[in-house]
C-alpha cells in the first residue's frame, strides 16, 4: 500500500525535478505518485508529496536524485498548526509505535528563514500530546522528526518576513538525506585534472546522467564528446562509457605524450576502466558497424559565440567551404599529421542528425538525453525535431536571461 | 585504449568501402593489459552484437587463443567462457599502432590508446 512521503527539494534546476524522479524510479522499477492537484507540483515550492509502495523506495530516490535534499514520511501537514494538529492526532496509528521509549530528535526549521529559538521550543511542545517517552538524542537518534514551515513565497528572502506567517507546515520522519547532492562537488569542474572551456557543469551532467538511467553493465555514448563531461557521471553510476569527438585534441589535451585528458580525469573519479575508448571522428560520418549497441546517447552542446552573433554551438563537420580548392592530401596522409578541412554545422541540422542517428545506435528503450542551446523568445515545442521511433519523453528549461538551454530526452 | 569491443564495432567508412571492410587489421601494435570489472550479464547481453569470427581471429593475431572458433548458444555459456570474453573484449588494450581497412587499405593510426577514425576529403562518402 502506497503511503505518503514528503520529498524536500534543492531549489536548482527545478525543470529537472519530475524527470529525475521519474528517470530514477523507473530504471529502479518503481513507481512515485505524484500529486494530482497541479499547484501541489509547482517547482518553485521546496516540498512536494510523493506517494510510493515502500521505504526502501523513498531511500533510492534519496540516494540517487541530484534535486532531492531529503525524503520525509509525512505525518501532517496544515496551512495553520491548528490544522495540522488535527491531521497529526488523528493519525496516531502511524507514529504510535514510537511513544514508548525510542530516542529521537526534533527539528523546526523554515526554507530561506530563520525561526527564533524561542518560536522553534514552542513549535516543538505544542507536539508534547505525542507522549514520546524516549530520550531526546541529538547525537544518534532512533527516529528524527522535523516540521517545516513553507515561507509564502521563495522570493520574499528580500523582503523582511514576518516570522510565523507561512504559507504551509509539513510534519514527518525523516527517511532519509539525499546523498547524491554532494557528487556536485566531487564532479566540479574546477577540480578536475582535466577541463576546457566546453566543460558542462557537474550538476547538469549528473542530471543528464541520471535522465539517461546510467547504470552498470550499459553502455553510455557522447559523440561529442570533448573534453569528457558527460562521460564521468554516467561511468560514476555504473555504466560504460564512449565518447568521441571530431577534434582529438579536445579529449587529449594539450599535451600529446602524456596519457589523454580524458582517460586521466576517468581515473580521478575511480572509473578509468569504465571509458571503453574514445575515437576521433566526426559523427556525421562514423564508423560504427551496427546499430542497436547503446543504451543512451548522452550530449551536450554550449554556445561558444557571443550571443550577438546568433545561436552558434561551435559544431562542425568534415568537408570543404563552397568555392575553396581541395588540398594535395598525399603527404600529409603518409605523416598522419594530416587534419581534414570541416565547414559549419548548423545546430537544427546537428539536432535532426543527432534524433535519426540514436535511432539507429540506441537499443530499443533507450535514451537521447541531449542539451542545447536555444532562444528562449523563439522557443517552441517544434524545436525539438521529431523522428519516427522515437518519442519526447521530457524537454527541460534553464533559463538564462535572453537565452535558454534545455535539456530534451528521446 | 582501442579494446576488441570498441575494434569489433568498427568498420572502414571511406567512400565506397562497403564490402570486405570488416575487421580492421592491426598493424604495428603496442599492447597492454589492465584490469577491468566483470559483469557477466553485461557479455551476455552484448553477445548478439559481437561479430564472432573477426573477435576470434583478431585475438588470436593479437595471441590470445582462449576463446573458442564457435559462440555458445545463448545460455549455454560456461563461467570460464565468460571471463575469457570478458578478457577479450575488456582487458586487452592497443596503445599505438594502427587499424588497416582489408579492402581499401585505409590507416587509421591509434595514439596514446585513441584511434583516429577522420577520413580525408576525398574519402568523405
Ligand atoms: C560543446 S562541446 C562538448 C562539450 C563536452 N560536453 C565537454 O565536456 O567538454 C562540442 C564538441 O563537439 C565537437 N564536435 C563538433 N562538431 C562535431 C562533429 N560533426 N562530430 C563530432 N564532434 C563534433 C567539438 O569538437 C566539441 O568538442
Ligand atoms: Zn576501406
Amino acid at each position: 500500500m502506497a503511503k505518503d512521503y514528503f520529498i524536500h527539494f534543492a531549489q536548482a534546476h527545478t525543470e529537472f525535478r519530475l524527470p529525475e524522479l521519474q528517470s530514477i524510479s523507473e530504471l529502479y522499477g518503481f513507481s512515485v505518485s505524484l500529486p494530482t492537484d497541479p499547484q501541489e507540483q509547482n517547482p518553485s515550492r521546496p516540498f512536494m508529496i510523493v506517494g510510493l509502495e515502500s521505504e526502501d523506495h523513498a531511500r533510492l530516490l534519496a540516494g540517487r536524485c541530484i534535486l532531492v535534499r531529503a525524503v520525509y514520511e509525512l505525518w501532517a501537514r496544515g496551512t495553520s498548526y491548528t490544522q495540522l494538529h488535527a491531521m497529526n492526532a488523528s493519525r496516531k496509528h502511524i507514529w504510535e509505535s514510537y511513544q514508548p521509549g525510542t530516542s529521537f530528535k526534533f527539528n523546526v526549521s523554515s526554507v530561506n528563514h530563520t525561526i527564533p529559538q524561542a518560536r522553534q521550543r514552542e513549535v516543538m511542545e505544542n507536539f508534547s500530546y505525542m507522549a514520546f517517552q524516549g530520550p531526546i538524542d541529538m547525537k544518534n537518534p532512533g527516529i528524527i522528526m522535523s516540521c517545516f514551515e513553507e515561507c509564502k513565497s521563495i522570493i520574499s528572502s528580500l523582503i523582511k518576513r514576518n516570522d510565523g506567517d507561512f504559507k504551509e507546515a509539513f510534519f514527518g520522519k525523516l527517511v532519509a538525506e539525499g546523498s547524491a547532492r554532494s557528487l556536485i562537488s566531487k564532479f566540479d569542474v574546477k577540480k578536475r585534472v582535466y577541463f576546457g572551456n566546453t566543460s558542462m557543469e557537474s550538476e547538469v551532467s549528473l542530471l543528464m546522467a541520471n535522465q539517461a538511467q546510467a547504470g552498470p553493465g550499459k553502455i553510455v555514448y557522447d559523440p561529442f564528446a570533448g573534453t569528457g563531461s558527460m562521460l564521468y557521471t554516467s561511468a560514476h553510476f555504473g555504466a560504460f562509457v564512449f565518447g568521441s569527438d571530431i577534434d582529438g585534441r579536445t579529449m587529449r589535451g594539450k599535451n600529446p605524450k602524456s596519457s589523454p585528458g580524458v582517460v586521466r580525469a576517468a581515473q580521478q573519479y575511480g572509473v578509468g576502466t569504465r571509458l571503453i575508448d574514445c575515437c576521433t571522428f566526426d559523427v556525421t560520418k562514423n564508423p560504427w558497424r551496427c546499430g542497436g549497441i547503446m543504451d543512451a546517447i548522452v550530449t551536450a552542446h554550449l554556445i561558444l559565440d557571443s550571443p550577438q552573433d546568433g545561436v552558434r554551438a561551435g559544431a562542425k563537420r568534415l568537408g570543404r567551404k563552397e568555392g575553396r580548392e581541395l588540398r594535395d592530401m598525399s603527404r600529409a596522409a603518409k605523416d598522419g599529421t594530416y587534419i581534414p578541412p570541416t565547414k559549419p554545422y548548423e545546430l537544427s541540422e546537428l539536432a535532426a542528425d543527432l534524433v535519426t542517428l540514436s535511432r539507429y545506435l540506441l537499443k530499443p528503450g533507450g535514451r537521447l538525453v541531449f542539451f542545447l542551446p536555444t532562444v528562449t523568445d523563439e522557443y517552441e515545442e517544434v524545436d525539438v525535431p521529431t523522428c519516427e521511433g522515437m518519442t519526447l519523453v521530457a524537454n527541460s528549461m534553464q533559463n538564462f536571461g535572453k537565452w535558454g538551454r534545455r535539456v530534451c530526452v528521446s | 585504449m582501442v579494446r576488441l569491443i570498441t575494434h569489433n564495432l568498427l568498420a572502414c567508412h571511406a567512400k565506397g568501402c562497403t564490402t570486405n571492410n570488416f575487421p580492421l587489421a592491426f598493424r604495428d601494435v603496442q599492447l597492454e593489459n589492465r584490469e577491468a570489472e566483470y559483469n557477466p550479464e553485461f557479455l551476455k547481453g552484448f553477445m548478439p552484437k559481437i561479430e564472432w569470427n573477426a573477435l576470434v581471429s583478431t585475438a588470436r593475431e593479437l595471441g590470445d587463443v582462449s576463446l573458442p572458433a564457435e559462440c555458445p548458444e545463448p545460455g549455454t555459456e560456461t563461467d570460464e567462457f565468460l571471463h575469457a570474453l570478458h578478457h577479450v573484449l575488456m582487458e586487452i588494450h592497443v596503445e599505438e599502432g594502427s587499424m588497416v581497412c582489408p579492402n581499401c587499405q585505409h590507416v587509421y593510426r591509434i595514439s596514446n590508446g585513441i584511434p583516429n577514425m577522420l577520413l580525408a576529403e576525398h574519402e568523405i562518402k
